[in-house]
């Protein structure tokens, strides 16, 4: 198994493959800011929850690091996690039926965390398996099981993230792809650990 | 081809009743968990759910899970498992967690009586609980477990009420999956634990042939209308089990009972050729659990193949969907050897699994 | 009325998230729904079901009602008018 590229988006800057790309340490609205800067356009962002935000922001940069010989639409798999789910979605929504007396439909469809999967397959048209875990920490070890067992299914290339935002203003979002390699490499958990400890750091 | 997986029921808890049995027996009777309540709907208007008499909130999750636990620590007693990790699918843990982390508890409940297990929680919307069966057998055929106990739940809340009210998605009666007058799903609760095993257990259990998950890119709340996702999912996991359409003899389908929904599913069932097989949906008798979904179906599914009995689709009159489906009216006798569970939820997601009985 | 129109523009792009819009941008009569319109979609029409109750107390209990009233500005803006 291989790591064919990597990004991290969190409110203080953008970075790819551990260089920074874009820099919103001081901006008010950072992911818009960020969103911005890709140059794309692509309105539906605007709506999006952070978790979804961030995730597209950092999935726009790998894009042309995917395999190319891959059938991208059918066999990239979409494996994410994180510790919080939907937190602080969750806690918007509340406040729009608690504070404001309107359950609000729009951060309702956000209070679940695999929303962010949903919204990528939509924007790069993935049709393959998608599936979102909550675990206590980011932890590489299981990234790596369940990539394997996703190869071994014929699911060629997956599309990992940790991606966490919570209400205490926790937000990060450290995607990246694996793929198979020739060599057994029992070195990627390592490898993760050490990004993401890297990305967190800057 | 790879070792046997198999797949038995261990408990159930819904409004239904705490044991499979009890369940066995609403089924019969055509019996629905679902109920109007007064005031637990939105500013205190009267909203259908199916509910748990027996609990009370708070912290209904935490009583669903520990009651079915329980029950399946006692089914498990006489032979103890090594080497075993439990799975848990659930939309949303227990939102009276909230504003801190609604899973937080889970591990240390699920410790309390199957101590030392590796737990994972996969959190993916409707579909999550076919797609922990599908991961519990991934991890049993990577060889990395030989037991894995999956744990289907989610219980009713203001939280989800509210939101699916906003949604205008609710029946203000009850649930007519496929039906023509269908005008929305009811929400209710339940946790439902299967045991997936490589050891033949000794009470009734099926073989898992396979199973896949596909996303139908296209919105994040509102189905394909050419149900491109489920047909995917459908397609992929006939592939991976060895099957064909011509195998199936039963469909165990999501059916919400919402338009589009049904809709969507009618879609794809015929664009695979499952339009004749006997179907139905459960969200009549246990309203739709959401992140239980999965695994109370499989287990109702499972003990269709025991019984070979095929179980109404309660709420179905007449057909209501574009393309008809073969909708199961009345209890019937068939011999049912290979069954279709199909889910769809949230996110675009799609999700199927395949079982058969042993030979 | 003019007035309410300009107030709904403002309003229409906060509550649903448009925040690459100015009212400059949103014509009274244009289309808001479609791939003509502003390319809004099925929970956009459910946010302005909470827009009318929350701003303007109007309650609409059944969101097929919508197509018509949510059609445009003008649209919207009779609406309100005529039940306020």
């Amino acid at each position: 198994m291989k790591i064919l590229a990597h990004s991290y988006v969190c409110p203080k800057g953008t970075y790819l493959n551990g260089k920074r790309v874009f820099d919103t340490g001081e901006e008010e609205n950072p992911f818009k800011s960020a969103y911005q800067q890709l140059g794309v356009e692509y309105p539906k962002f605007y709506k999006m929850d952070v978790l979804s935000k961030m995730a597209f922001i950092g999935t726009e940069l790998l894009l042309p690091f995917l395999p190319k010989e891959v059938d991208l639409e059918n066999d990239l798999q979409l494996i994410f996690a994180n510790s919080s789910a939907s937190q602080f979605t969750d806690n918007l929504f509340i406040d729009s039926y608690e504070q404001l007396n309107n359950p609000s439909p729009s951060l309702f469809v956000y209070t679940l965390p695999n929303i962010v999967t949903g919204e990528l397959c939509i924007r790069h048209k993935w049709y393959g398996e998608n599936c979102f875990f909550v675990e206590e920490a980011f932890n590489p070890g299981h990234f790596s099981e369940w990539t394997q067992i996703g190869l071994n299914k014929g699911n060629n290339v997956c599309l990992c993230a940790w991606v966490e935002a919570k209400t205490n203003g926790e937000q990060e979002c450290f995607l990246f792809l694996l793929t198979d390699s020739e060599h057994a490499d029992n070195s990627i958990e390592l490898e993760l650990s050490t990004l993401i400890k890297q990305y967190r750091n800057e | 081809m790879h070792k046997p997986v198999y797949i038995a029921p261990l408990s159930l808890v819904t409004p239904l009743g705490n044991t499979v049995g009890q369940h066995i027996e609403a089924f019969e009777k055509g019996v629905s968990g679902i109920q109007i309540f007064e005031k637990d709907g939105f500013q205190d208007t009267p909203i259908a759910l199916a509910k748990r008499a027996e609990i009370s909130s708070p912290n209904r999750y935490d009583q669903l899970l520990r009651g079915a636990l329980e029950k399946a620590k006692e089914q498990l007693a006489s032979k103890p498992l090594e080497n075993t990790a439990v799975i848990v699918s659930s939309t949303k843990g227990n939102v009276d967690l909230l504003p801190g982390d609604t899973f937080a508890e889970t591990q240390a409940i699920i410790h309390e009586f199957f101590p030392e297990t590796d737990v994972f929680i996969i959190s993916n919307a409707c579909v999550s609980g076919v797609i922990a069966i599908n991961t519990a057998a991934d991890y049993l055929l990577a060889g990395k477990y030989d037991h894995i106990l999956v744990i289907g739940i989610d219980a009713v809340s203001e939280f989800v009420s509210y939101g699916f009210q906003s949604l205008f998605a609710l029946s203000n009666e009850t649930c007519k999956p496929f039906d023509k007058s269908r005008n929305g799903t009811v929400l209710g609760e339940g946790c439902g634990i299967v045991l997936v095993t490589t050891e033949k257990p000794a009470d009734f259990a099926v073989l898992y042939k396979g199973g896949s998950s596909s996303n139908d890119a296209n919105h994040i709340s509102g189905p394909s209308r050419t149900g491109e996702g489920l047909v995917r999912s459908i397609e992929k996991t006939l592939k991976r089990s060895g099957l064909t359409a011509k195998n199936i003899d039963f469909v165990s389908a999501h059916g919400t009972a919402t338009v589009f929904n049904d809709e969507m599913e009618s879609i794809a069932f015929g664009r695979t050729n499952l339009d004749q097989v006997p179907l139905n949906s459960m969200k009549g008798y246990f309203g739709h659990t959401l992140g239980a979904a999965g695994v109370l179906e499989t287990i109702m599914s499972i003990v269709s193949m025991e019984q070979n009995t095929l179980f109404p689709n309660l709420g179905f009159k007449e057909t209501g969907t574009s393309v008809p489906l073969n909708v199961i009216q009345r209890i019937e006798s068939k011999e049912l050897n290979t069954v279709l569970k199909t889910a769809s939820g949230f996110g675009g997601g799609n999700a199927s699994l395949i079982l058969q009985k042993q030979s | 009325m003019s007035d309410l129109k300009e107030n709904l523009k403002a309003q229409i792009i906060e509550q649903l998230n448009l925040e690459d819009l100015t009212p400059a941008d949103i014509q009274d009569d244009a289309p808001l729904f479609g791939d003509q319109g502003l390319g809004l979609d099925s929970i956009d029409a459910l946010e302005f079901i909470v827009l009318l109750d929350s701003n303007y107390g109007i309650k609409i209990a059944d969101p097929s009602e919508g197509k018509e009233i949510f059609q445009s500005v003008n649209t919207l803006a009779a609406y309100i008018s005529k039940h306020q």
